[in-house]
C-alpha cells in the first residue's frame, strides 16, 4: 500500500532531479514509485522535469521525509489529498480520502495556505479557495505561526521561462494540488552553507556549491563511507561528500592547488570551517596514473570534476613529444645524477605532459573498476559539445563491469556538461589500468567521442573546420 | 596528516619497485600531531578485515613511539580493539618528515601534512 505525495522542486538542473530522487531511494533502501496514470494528467506529463511539480508514492511517510532531508532540488514534500484541473475535481477527491486527514480535525492547530506557482492570487480569492474547503469542517485552533499541520493549495501556470509567444499576456492555470505539508526540503539550506563566496579557500575551478551537493549525493556519502577524489583540486566535493558523513581521501598531481598560499593546507581551512576537517582523511600529491595505492577495491565512491582543459588542462607525468630531445635521453640514461638533482630539491616538480580528456575518461573508469569495492560509484563531470554529443560517446569509456546508472546535462548552449554516475556492477576485482600494459580490448576505440580534443574544440568556439 | 591510515595504503611506485618490495614505507625525521577524529565502527571493521597490512601499522605505529598495539593480528574484533584500532590509524598525524622506500630508498617529503608522492622522471617505467 503506497502513499501518494506532492513533491514541490527547485526549477534548477532539471535533469538531476530523478538521479538524485533515486540515489537517495538507493541509499535508505526504498522506492520511489512512478504513477502509472494520474487523473487529468496527460501520461507524458507525469515527472516532466520542466515543471515544478511531481506526484510520487512512497510507501511510508519516514521515506518522505528521508528524501527531504538529502535533496538538494526538493523545496518541500506534501501529502498529496487532490489535485486537478478545476476545484471541482480538487474537492471531490480530498473528499474521498478523508481518511488521511479526518484524524486533524478535532484539535490539531493548523493554517491554510493557497499560492501560486508563477502567478499571484489576489487576498479575496485566496479567501474564496480557503472557505471552499469548508467541507473538511477542521475544528482546531487556526495558527498562522506555529501550527501543528499546514494545509496548501497550489495553483500551477506555465513557468515564464518556458512560456510561449500564444501564451502571452495571458495566464492559463495549469494545475491545482491540495495536501498537507510533510517536510520543507532540509538540504536545500546548504547551498547557501557551501556558496563557494563565502568560503575561506577557493580557486578559479571551484565546483559551484549546488553542483558539488549533487555530485556527493550521487556518490551515496554517508556516515563511514570512503570516497576518494582523484583530482582533487581545491576540494570542492570533498565538503559536501564529508558533509553527508564520509570521510574523503584526495590526491591531485598539482599540491599548489590543495595548499593554497597559507600555512596549513587551504583545503583543511575551508574544511574547518564547514566543521568536517576530521573527515578529510588525507590529502596526497600524486599523478593518479602513477599512483601509490598499494590495493584496489578500497573506496565506496570516487567522485571527481576531471580537469578538461578551459581553464586547466589535465597533466601525467611524462615528457611531450616535442622535449624529448637528446639532452633529456642523454640525461634518463644517467639516472644516479638524475636522482641527485631531483631529490635534493625541496620542491622538485616532474615534467608533465597533457592528458587529452577522451583517455582520461577511458582510464578513470577503469581505475574507478579497479579502486572501488562491488556496487561503489564513479561520479563524474565530462564536457561535451553539445551538437556532436551521442549516447555513444559515454559508452565508449565504459568497460565490463561498469554501467551507467544515470547521466544528466548542464546545458551551456553550444557546450554542456554531463554529469556521469557509473556503478560497479561485478563482484571480481580488476587490476589498475596503469599497470601490466594497457587491455586495448574492444572496438569502442574506433568511435571518436565528441569529447575528444574538448579544449582545441572550445577555443575554436566549437566551428568546423 | 598522513595518518596511519594513509601509510597502510602507500607504496613506493618507482619503476622497479612493487606493492610488495616497496612497502611499508619507513617514517624519519617527522613531526607528529595527535588529533581527536571520529569514530565510526563500521569504517574501522571493514578497513580492518579487508585491507588493512597488520606488520606495517603495527610497524609504523612503533616508529612514531606507539606501542599500543599487540604484535599478533588479534581475531576478535571487539569494543576495546576498535577504539585502539581508531586511535592509531586515524588520530596520529605525521606533519613533516619523510617517507624512504625499503627497496630504492626513495625520499617521499611530507610538508604541511601533504605528502609529495610524485616520481623524478627516471623511475617512471
Amino acid at each position: 500500500m503506497t502513499i501518494r505525495y506532492l513533491v514541490f522542486f527547485a526549477q534548477v538542473h532539471p535533469e538531476f532531479r530523478l538521479p538524485e530522487l533515486q540515489s537517495i531511494a538507493e541509499l535508505y533502501g526504498f522506492q520511489v514509485i512512478k504513477p502509472a496514470s494520474l487523473p487529468g494528467v496527460s501520461e507524458n506529463e507525469i515527472w516532466n522535469p520542466s515543471r515544478p511539480f511531481w506526484v510520487i508514492d512512497l510507501e511510508d511517510e519516514a521515506h518522505a521525509i528521508a528524501l527531504a532531508e538529502r535533496c538538494i532540488l526538493i523545496k518541500s514534500i506534501y501529502e498529496l489529498y487532490g489535485h486537478g484541473n478545476t476545484y471541482e475535481d480538487v474537492h471531490s477527491q480530498t473528499l474521498a480520502c478523508a481518511h488521511l486527514w479526518q484524524r486533524f480535525k478535532e484539535d490539531t492547530s493548523f493554517r491554510f495556505i493557497v499560492t501560486a506557482y508563477s502567478d499571484r492570487i489576489p487576498m479575496s480569492r485566496q479567501k474564496e479557495i480557503v472557505d471552499s474547503f469548508a467541507f473538511m469542517d477542521m475544528r482546531g485552533k487556526i495558527d498562522l505561526k506555529n501550527p501543528d499541520e499546514t494545509f496548501t493549495c497550489y495553483e500551477e501556470y506555465p513557468d515564464a521561462r518556458y512560456k510561449t509567444k500564444e501564451d502571452d499576456g495571458k495566464n492559463t492555470l495549469l494545475h491545482i494540488f491540495f495536501g498537507r505539508l510533510v517536510t520543507v526540503g532540509k538540504a536545500r539550506a546548504l547551498v547557501q552553507k557551501f556558496d563557494v563566496k563565502k568560503r575561506s579557500y577557493y580557486g578559479n575551478t571551484s565546483m559551484e556549491a549546488e553542483i558539488s551537493l549533487l555530485m556527493a549525493n550521487q556518490t551515496l556519502a554517508s556516515p563511514g563511507k570512503f570516497i576518494y577524489d582523484p583530482f582533487m583540486g581545491t576540494g570542492s566535493m570533498a565538503y559536501t561528500a564529508a558533509q553527508f558523513g564520509a570521510f574523503v581521501f584526495g590526491s591531485d598531481i598539482d599540491g599548489r592547488q590543495m595548499r593554497g598560499k597559507g600555512d596549513s593546507p587551504g583545503i583543511m581551512i575551508a574544511a574547518t570551517q564547514y566543521g568536517v576537517a576530521p573527515r578529510i582523511i588525507d590529502l596526497c600529491t600524486f599523478d593518479v596514473t602513477r599512483n601509490p595505492l598499494r590495493c584496489g577495491d578500497l573506496f565506496d565512491a570516487i567522485v571527481t570534476d576531471p580537469p578538461y582543459g578551459v581553464r586547466a588542462g589535465a597533466k601525467r607525468l611524462g615528457r611531450k613529444e616535442s622535449d624529448r630531445d637528446r639532452r633529456v635521453q642523454k640525461r634518463l640514461a644517467n639516472p644516479e645524477r638524475e636522482l641527485l638533482q631531483t631529490t635534493a630539491q625541496e620542491d622538485y616538480v616532474p615534467p608533465t605532459k597533457p592528458y587529452e580528456l577522451s583517455d582520461l575518461v577511458r582510464d578513470l573508469v577503469r581505475l574507478a573498476r579497479y579502486l572501488l569495492r562491488p556496487n561503489g560509484r564513479l561520479v563524474f563531470f565530462l564536457p561535451t559539445v553539445t551538437d556532436e554529443y551521442e549516447a555513444v560517446d559515454v559508452e565508449t569509456a565504459l568497460c565490463s563491469g561498469m554501467e551507467v546508472v544515470a547521466n544528466s546535462v548542464q546545458d551551456f548552449g553550444n557546450w554542456g556538461r554531463r554529469l556521469i554516475t557509473i556503478k560497479k556492477t561485478t563482484n571480481e576485482s580488476f587490476g589498475s589500468p596503469f599497470e601490466d600494459g594497457e587491455e586495448t580490448d574492444d572496438d569502442s576505440k574506433n568511435h571518436v567521442p565528441a569529447h575528444k580534443d574538448f579544449r582545441e574544440k572550445y577555443f575554436k568556439r566549437f566551428q568546423k573546420n | 596528516m598522513v595518518r596511519l591510515i594513509t601509510h597502510n595504503l602507500l607504496a613506493c611506485h618507482a619503476k622497479n619497485c612493487t606493492q610488495t618490495k616497496g612497502f611499508p614505507l619507513a617514517f624519519n625525521d617527522v613531526r607528529v600531531e595527535t588529533k581527536e577524529a571520529e569514530f565510526n565502527a563500521d569504517f574501522l571493521k571493514s578497513f580492518y578485515e579487508r585491507k588493512i597490512d597488520w606488520d606495517a601499522l603495527v610497524g609504523a605505529a612503533k616508529q612514531l613511539g606507539d606501542t599500543s598495539l599487540p604484535l599478533e593480528r588479534p581475531e576478535m574484533v571487539d569494543d576495546d580493539f576498535l577504539q585502539l584500532l581508531h586511535h592509531v590509524l586515524l588520530e596520529i598525524h605525521v606533519e613533516e618528515g619523510e617517507m624512504i622506500c625499503p627497496n630504492c630508498k626513495h625520499v617521499y617529503k611530507i610538508r604541511d601534512g601533504i605528502p609529495n608522492m610524485l616520481l623524478a622522471e627516471h623511475e617512471i617505467g
